[in-house]
């Protein structure tokens, strides 16, 4: 049944979590246990393993967890079908972002189904398209340099910290119409929700993102401008405007899918070209291919994925899933599939343009795709323009964290 | 590409807003205008439209990818039967 999203109310979907709540309809050999984003050999080396994976696993496999057991699609055209079959396969109930029951909202426009999605994807698509994002262009080109004069000259900076978080949120924060004195605050924020060891700082970041959105909500309503804050809260799509709860539930997921991601895919990208200092003589040489590039990098650096739940029964590759069954598109192992994409884990900036599940496919598609690429492409050049040999610190040891958004925790440099 | 999109246009979808990435927004640009449209504007335009659902044809475009100006006003394309499977 479809949900009203201006009165949200809790899903109360049963979620099965341990190997005491397999459904009896999933076959026993197809149950594993392998730890998707915790397990010592994903933490270990977390793109080498989602690759690996369509050598030691069948291509859908139901996996059990403490965080909850769905079937895993690895293959990159089974992932196709499911996205593309909202009818089949929906997002209702299916992000797992707790939220508080006595002041529920939904995450808009993630958790809605098509056709109601449509309308709050219209409210800002022509911001993010590739024709709006193109006038932010020269915008993020200052924000890169800006980043770079405070430490290229220094011989060493630890990435994530020096350009990898902060350049993001400065775009971010430009697009929503927010102050650039948030930006240390947003990304701190952004760490805790995702990244912190402990339940406590993730509750206290999502209360203190909540009450700064909510007030930067109000202040937009009462004051409008040309930022993406201020559209949403002034929307009225077929003349009915939003209620407080939609324009709560977009603003905030907008925070949750647009920040961490970008830093992971970032911190991922660096590290690599660090390792590979051919591949960036490589990338300087070709500045001609950088959108070729940018997605290449893209398909073999992806960090996330995409989870959706059975609205029916349904057969897949003879697999038979029934209706309230969770799925993930693991979009990382599709994009090394290698039926789709040869020899999967080389990096080759000459593969003919394929879809990549990086940003997901169907209706849900990455609403920020077009930002995010614009993104990289001008933190690399600035990047390279000014510090165009660099290498990993001797001796650094990088870390994973577990979780649903993977990249590196820490990329000392130094050139 | 985007008009369709935004009103809801049966035929194109156009799911990656115009990222050239899903080749779901295929369309056959009717003969009379094949000339003024011209053929796919990049390598990468036309190795994403192999990989397009339905049949491809020396008219076939990826529809985000031709950019409307007063000179193309009354283009005429088909949509395939299918975008995806
Ligand atoms: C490299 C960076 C990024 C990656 C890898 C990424 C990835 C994704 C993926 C995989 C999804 C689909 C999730 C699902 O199917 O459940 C998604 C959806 C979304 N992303 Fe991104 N994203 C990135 C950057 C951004 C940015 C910068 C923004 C906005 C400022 C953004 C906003 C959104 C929104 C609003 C959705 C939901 C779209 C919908 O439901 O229609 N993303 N993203
Ligand atoms: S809209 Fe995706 S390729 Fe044209």
């Amino acid at each position: 049944m479809a949900i009203d999203a201006a009165n949200p109310v809790p899903p109360n979907f049963t979620r099965c979590a341990g190997a005491d709540q397999i459904p009896p309809h999933v076959p026993p050999e197809l149950v594993r246990s392998v730890g998707l984003t915790t397990g010592a050999e994903f933490l270990a080396a977390p793109h080498a393993y989602k690759a690996g994976l369509h050598h030691t696993q069948p291509p859908i496999f139901y996996d059990v967890s403490p965080h909850g057991n769905a079937w895993q699609l690895l293959r990159h055209d089974d992932a196709l079908f499911a996205l593309r079959h909202p009818e089949i396969f929906t997002n209702e109930g299916a992000t797992p972002f707790p939220r508080d029951p006595d002041d529920y909202f939904y995450f808009i426009p993630i958790e809605i189904d098509p056709p109601h999605h449509r309308k709050y994807r219209n409210i800002v698509d022509p911001l993010f398209s590739p024709h709006g994002v193109m006038k932010l262009e020269a915008q993020i080109r200052e924000r890169a340099k800006g980043l770079l004069d405070d430490f290229a000259g220094d011989g060493a900076c630890e990435f994530t910290t020096a350009y990898g978080r902060p350049l993001p949120v400065c775009v971010f924060l430009d697009i929503m119409g927010l102050p650039q004195d948030m930006r240390d605050t947003f990304v701190e924020w952004a760490v805790d929700l995702l990244h912190a060891p402990d339940r406590e700082t993730m509750a206290r970041a999502m209360a203190s993102i909540t009450a700064y959105l909510k007030s930067a909500i109000a202040e937009k309503t009462a004051h409008p401008d040309e930022g993406v804050v201020s559209r949403i809260a002034h929307a009225a799509p077929d003349g009915v405007p939003l209620s407080e709860k939609e324009i709560f539930g977009f603003v905030c997921f907008l925070f949750i899918a647009g920040l961490d991601t970008v830093f992971a895919t970032m911190n991922n990208i660096w590290l690599w070209l660090a390792q590979n200092p051919a591949r960036v003589e490589e990338i300087i040489a070709r500045p001609g291919d950088i959108n070729a590039i940018v997605e290449e990098l893209l398909r073999a650096w992806s960090v996330t994925f995409s989870g959706r739940m059975l609205a029916q029964d349904y057969t897949m590759r003879g697999v038979e899933m029934k209706a309230g069954d969770r799925i993930t598109c693991v979009l990382p192992a599709c994009n090394f599939d290698p039926e789709a994409f040869p020899n999967p884990t080389a990096i080759d900036f000459d593969r003919p343009r394929k879809t990549i599940l990086a940003f997901t496919v169907g209706a849900h598609s990455c609403m920020g795709a077009h930002l995010a690429r614009l993104e990289i492409k001008v933190g690399l050049e600035e990047w390279l323009k000014r510090i165009p040999r660099f290498a990993v610190r001797p001796g650094a040891h990088i870390e994973y964290r577990p979780g649903g958004v993977v990249g590196p925790e820490f990329v000392p440099l130094m050139w | 590409m985007r008009g369709a999109l935004y009103n809801g246009v049966e035929g194109i979808i156009g799911e990656c807003g115009g990222g050239l990435s899903c080749a779901t927004c295929h369309c056959y640009v009717d003969a009379a205008w094949t000339a003024r449209v011209g053929g796919p504007s990049s390598p990468a335009e036309r190795e994403l439209l192999d990989g397009a659902a339905a049949e491809v044809r020396p008219e076939s475009r990826l529809s985000c990818q031709i950019a409307m100006t007063a000179h193309l006003d009354g283009l005429v394309v088909r949509l395939p039967e299918k975008q995806y499977d």
